[in-house]
C-alpha cells in the first residue's frame, strides 16, 4: 500500500502531523484571549511605547531578556508578580524569550526612575558594574519618524490621536525605549496590592555596632545603592544620604518597601539581614570615619 | 463520568488502536520478507 | 547505463555553499561568545549581540542544515529511486534562490529587519522567498520520487516527504502577520496564542528540519558506508510513524510555567516524554545495524562520524524529555543549560552526521579520493572535543546559576541578586568562546580537506564511471 505510493504516504504523513497540531495548536484559540482571560486595566500601547517595544525587537533584546514571570517563589520574589495571560493580549509578537543572560523585564516598569534607565542605556556598567549588556547610547541620536509610527499604529489597530503623533516630534528612539520599559507589567496594580506592610516593632539588630564590622557591609551598599545614590552616598538620582536623618525603623522601611511612585526600587528580596546592614551601614558609617 | 473525559478517553483508546493496527500489520508473518525487502535493495543501486 | 543522467552537479554546487554558509555560522557563533564576555566587542548599530546572534541561528538552520539537506537528498532521491532528477533546471534554480535567500536574511537581519521569533526571524519578503524555495525542493524530489524505477521506498525516503511536508506547514503557519511596510510586520496572533504557535513552530522545526533529514541521511549512509543493511527496516517503519505523530504534541514544553494553558503544557509534557521510544528506536536500530562491525569504527572514520551522530542524538532525546518535565525545567529552564544541550543536537548529530554524509559524497560527485583520511580523523577530534568543552561547560553554568536563582535564605528571602548571580557565569562563557574555536580548528580542516579533494584528490577506481556522470 504506502510503502508503494508516495501520494498516499504524503497524505497519511500530514494526517499524523495534523493531530497534535489541531489539538495543542489549534484549538486553544477557542479560549485564549477571549473574553473570559481579559483583564481589565490591561490598555493597547501607546505610539510612543509602540514605538519603544518596536526597537526593543529590531535590536534583539529578546535574546537575552525574557518577558514572563513564572508562578514560582523564586521568580515571584525576584521579579514581582507571575504574569497573566491577558496581560499579554496587545503583544503582537510575544516577547517572552527563551534566556536569562540579563534579568527578566516582565515587571520591570515603575521600578526605577526615567533618569536610571537613560543612564543605564547610555552606560550599563556605569549602573550595574560587571554587566555585559552593549551600550545603547547611540539610540540617542535617531530620531523618531510619526508618520511610520501612525502607520504601524493604523496596522495594529491601536487607538491614537493627531496630537500624540504630533507630540512625537522632536523625540528620539531612546525616549521611546525608555517609554516601553516603564510600561512594561505596569497594567495591572500589582506593585500596590504586593507591597509589604511592615506590622509591629522593629528592633535593630545590629544597634552599636562598630564602624570596623560596618566595612565588610560597604559591598552590600556597592551592588545595591551606589548606581543611584553615589559612591560615597554624595546622591546622583536619588538624593544624598550623608547625614539624612531617618530614624532606623523608617530608613529600613524605605529601604525594604520602597517608594513606589518616587522610583525607589524595594528590596526586600535581598532580606531583613541585608536591609539591616543597609540601614546601620547608610546611617552611622560615616558619622563613624569622622571620629578617625 | 462527563462527555468531555468520555472524548478524552475515546480519543486516546482510538489512537492506542490505530498505532496497534500499524505494530501488526508491519510485523505480520505474511509482511516480513516484502517488509525488509528495501533494505537489501537499496544497497545494490552503485 | 542510466548512471550517465544522473545530477552530481547539483549535489557538488549545494554541497560547496552549504560549507559556506556553515563556516559563517560557526565563525558569527564564536564572535557573539565573545561579545557575552566582553561588551566593548559589540560594534552598533549592526555588530551587536542582538542582532547577530539571529544571524548564527539562522545560518546554521537554514545556510548550513537545509543547505546539506538539498545537496544529500537530491542525491539520495536520485539513487534509491534509481532514476536522474525530474527537473534539472528547477534544481538549477533552487540552488541560485537558496544562496539569494541566504544573503538576503542575512543583510536584513543585520539592518535589524526581524520579527524576533527565534529561529523565524526574518521579515515577510524573506518567508515568501523561503516558501517559494521550499516549494521548488518539494515538486523536484516528489516528481523524481513518483517516476522511480524501484518500486519499494526506503525508509530514508519516508522521512525525506514527511520533513518536506512538515516544514512546509509548520513555517507557512507561523509566518502568518500583517505587514506594516516592507520590513516591518505584526504577527497574526497576539501574545499567549502567538507564543503557543510560536513554540509549535520552533520545536517542530527541530522535529522536520533537524532530525528526520538527519535520520533520512543516517539510514542511507550507515548501510551505505558499513556495506551491509541496516537491522530492521520494520522497526524504523514504526519509529517513523510515531515519531512524526508525537513531536507535534510538545512544542509547549518550551513555556511550561508561562500563561500556556495548563492542559498544553502536560500534553507537551507527556508526548515529550513517550517521544524517548521513537528517538531510541532509530538509535537502536543503528547500533544493531553494527553487530559483527563494529570492528568499522577503527577502520572507517566514515563510521566513527556516523555512531557518535546518532549516539548524541540518543543522549539528546533522553536529555530534551527531562527538561520537558515540570520540576526539572522549573530549575533550568533560561539558564545556559539549555543552549548546551541545543548545541549537543547541532555540532554533535546533526554536524556529525552531515560531516559524514558530505565525506560519503566526495568520491561519488567528483569522482576523486577523499584528500586526506588523517585530515578527517583529526577533524573528528577536534569537533568531538569542541563540543564536548561547549556544552559541558556551560551545563555546569546551568546547574550553577539555576541553584544561585533558587537559594533562599531561612527568612524565605531570596540569597542572591540577580547581578551575583551572573558574574559567576563569566570563567564558563569563557570556557565556550575556547570550544567555539576548537570546533571552528575541525570546520577549517574539513574546508581545507574538501577543497584539496576537490583541486588534487586521486580519481577514484570504483567509482569513476559512476561519477564521471555530468561533470
Amino acid at each position: 500500500m504506502w510503502e508503494k505510493k508516495p501520494v498516499l504516504l504524503i497524505i497519511m504523513a500530514t494526517g499524523a502531523i495534523l493531530v497534535g497540531t489541531i489539538i495543542t495548536m489549534v484549538l486553544p484559540f477557542v479560549w485564549v484571549n477571549t473574553d473570559a482571560d481579559r483583564i481589565e486595566g490591561v490598555k493597547p500601547y501607546t505610539a510612543l511605547q509602540q514605538e519603544g517595544r518596536d526597537i526593543y525587537i529590531r535590536e534583539g533584546c529578546n535574546n537575552c531578556h525574557t518577558q514572563t514571570v513564572r508562578p514560582l517563589v523564586s521568580d515571584v520574589l525576584r521579579y514581582g508578580e507571575y504574569s497573566k495571560s491577558g496581560e499579554f493580549v496587545y503583544d503582537r509578537p510575544f516577547l517572552w524569550g527563551s534566556k536569562r543572560t540579563g534579568p527578566d523585564l516582565a515587571r520591570l516598569g515603575g521600578k526605577y526612575p526615567d533618569t536610571w534607565h537613560y543612564k543605564h542605556m547610555e552606560s550599563p556598567r556605569a549602573m550595574v558594574p560587571k554587566s555585559n549588556m552593549p551600550d545603547y547610547g547611540w539610540l540617542s541620536a535617531n530620531p523618531l519618524d510619526p508618520q511610520m509610527i501612525q502607520r504601524k499604529m493604523e496596522t495594529l489597530g491601536f487607538p491614537f490621536t493627531a496630537e500624540e503623533i504630533k507630540a512625537l516630534e522632536g523625540k528620539n528612539e531612546m525616549d521611546a525605549m525608555v517609554a516601553y520599559m516603564q510600561k512594561l507589567g505596569t497594567d495591572i496594580p500589582w506593585r500596590q496590592s504586593n507591597a509589604t506592610e511592615i506590622v509591629g516593632d522593629l528592633t535593630n539588630p545590629y544597634a552599636g555596632v562598630d564602624h570596623d564590622s560596618m566595612e565588610a557591609w560597604e559591598s552590600i551598599y556597592t551592588e545595591n545603592c551606589a548606581a543611584c545614590h553615589g559612591e560615597h552616598m554624595e546622591g546622583v538620582i536619588g538624593p544624598e544620604l550623608v547625614g539624612a536623618d531617618y530614624e532606623e525603623e523608617v530608613l529600613f522601611e524605605i529601604i525594604y518597601t520602597g517608594i513606589a511612585d518616587g522610583g525607589m526600587p524595594s528590596f526586600s528580596s535581598l532580606g531583613t539581614d541585608k536591609v539591616w546592614k543597609l540601614v546601620n551601614f547608610i546611617k552611622y558609617y560615616h558619622l563613624e570615619e569622622g571620629h578617625h | 463520568m462527563d462527555l468531555s473525559s468520555a472524548l478524552y478517553l475515546g480519543v486516546t483508546f482510538g489512537l492506542f488502536v490505530v498505532f496497534l493496527l500499524i505494530v501488526i500489520r508491519t510485523y505480520s508473518k505474511k509482511r516480513k520478507e516484502e517488509g525488509e525487502r528495501a533494505k537489501y535493495r537499496m544497497l545494490d543501486d552503485d | 547505463m542510466e548512471n550517465r543522467a544522473y545530477n552530481y552537479a547539483i549535489v557538488r554546487s549545494f554541497v560547496t555553499w552549504s560549507v559556506i554558509w556553515g563556516l559563517v555560522a560557526v565563525l558569527v557563533g564564536v564572535i557573539v561568545s565573545f561579545q557575552m564576555v566582553e561588551p566593548d566587542l559589540n560594534f552598533p548599530p549592526y555588530l551587536t549581540f542582538g542582532r547577530l546572534r539571529p544571524i548564527h541561528t539562522n545560518a546554521g538552520i537554514y545556510g548550513w542544515g537545509v543547505g546539506v539537506i538539498f545537496a544529500t537528498f537530491l542525491y539520495i532521491v536520485q539513487r534509491l529511486c534509481k532514476t536522474p532528477l525530474w527537473s534539472d533546471k528547477l534544481a538549477k534554480f533552487q540552488l541560485w534562490f537558496f544562496n539569494a535567500t541566504i544573503i538576503a536574511s542575512a543583510v536584513t537581519l543585520l539592518l535589524g529587519y526581524t520579527t524576533s521569533k527565534e529561529y523565524h526571524e526574518m521579515e515577510w519578503p524573506i518567508d515568501v522567498m523561503i516558501i517559494i524555495l521550499w516549494v521548488a525542493f518539494a515538486i523536484n524530489i516528489v516528481m523524481t520520487i513518483l517516476k522511480r524505477k524501484e518500486e519499494q521506498m526506503y525508509i530514508s525516503l519516508w522521512y525525506m516527504l514527511a520533513a518536506i511536508i512538515g516544514v512546509a506547514i509548520l513555517f507557512t503557519v507561523n509566518a502568518a502577520a500583517v505587514p506594516a511596510s516592507l520590513f516591518k510586520s505584526y504577527s497574526a496572533y497576539a501574545g499567549t496564542n502567538d507564543a503557543n504557535v510560536h513554540w509549535w513552530f520552533g520545536h517542530n522545526a527541530v522535529a522536520m528540519a533537524l532530525t528526520a533529514p538527519p535520520l533520512a541521511m543516517f539510514y542511507y549512509f550507515l548501510p551505505k558506508s558499513t556495506g551491509v543493511p541496516i537491522y530492521s527496516h520494520r522497526l524504523s517503519i514504526i519509529a517513523f510513524w510515531s515519531l512524526i505523530f508525537m513531536y507535534l504534541w510538545t512544542g509547549a514544553h518550551h513555556l511550561l510555567w508561562t500563561p500556556v494553558p495548563d492542559w498544553i503544557q502536560t500534553l507537551a509534557m507527556g508526548f515529550s516524554v513517550m517521544l524517548i521510544a521513537p528517538s531510541w528506536g532509530s538509535v537502536f536500530n543503528g547500533y544493531l545495524s553494527m553487530n559483527g562491525q563494529w570492528h568499522q569504527m577503527r577502520d572507517n572514520y566514515l563510521i566513527k562520524y556516523l555512531i557518535l551522530g546518532i549516539t548524541f542524538y540518543g543522549l539528546q532525546t533522553l536529555q530534551g524529555p527531562m527538561q520537558a518535565i515540570r520540576t526539572f525545567s522549573a530549575f533550568i529552564h533560561y539558564t545556559d543549560w539549555v543552549p548546551a544541550h541545543i548545541h549537543m543536537g547541532t555540532m554533535g548529530w546533526v554536524s556529525m552526521i552531515s560531516f559524514a554524509s558530505i565525506y560519503f559524497l566526495l568520491p561519488r560527485i567528483y569522482g576523486k579520493e577523499v584528500y586526506s583520511i588523517p585530515l578527517a580523523n583529526l577533524q573528528f577530534w577536534l569537533i568531538l572535543v569542541g563540543q564536548l568543552i561547549w556544552s559541558i561547560s556551560l551545563w555546569i553554568a546551568g546547574v550553577l546559576q539555576a541553584g544561585m536563582w533558587n537559594a533562599m535564605n531561612p527568612d524565605g528571602s531570596l540569597t542572591f541578586t540577580f547581578m551575583e548571580t551572573m558574574v559567576e557565569m563569566y570563567p564558563y562563557w569563557w570556557a565556550r568562546c575556547l570550544g567555539g574555536l576548537v570546533y571552528m580548528a575541525g570546520l577549517i580542516i574539513f574546508i581545507y580537506n574538501l577543497y584539496m579533494t576537490a583541486k588534487k584528490g586521486k580519481p577514484t577506481v570504483n567509482n569513476a564511471a559512476a561519477a564521471a556522470g555530468r561533470a
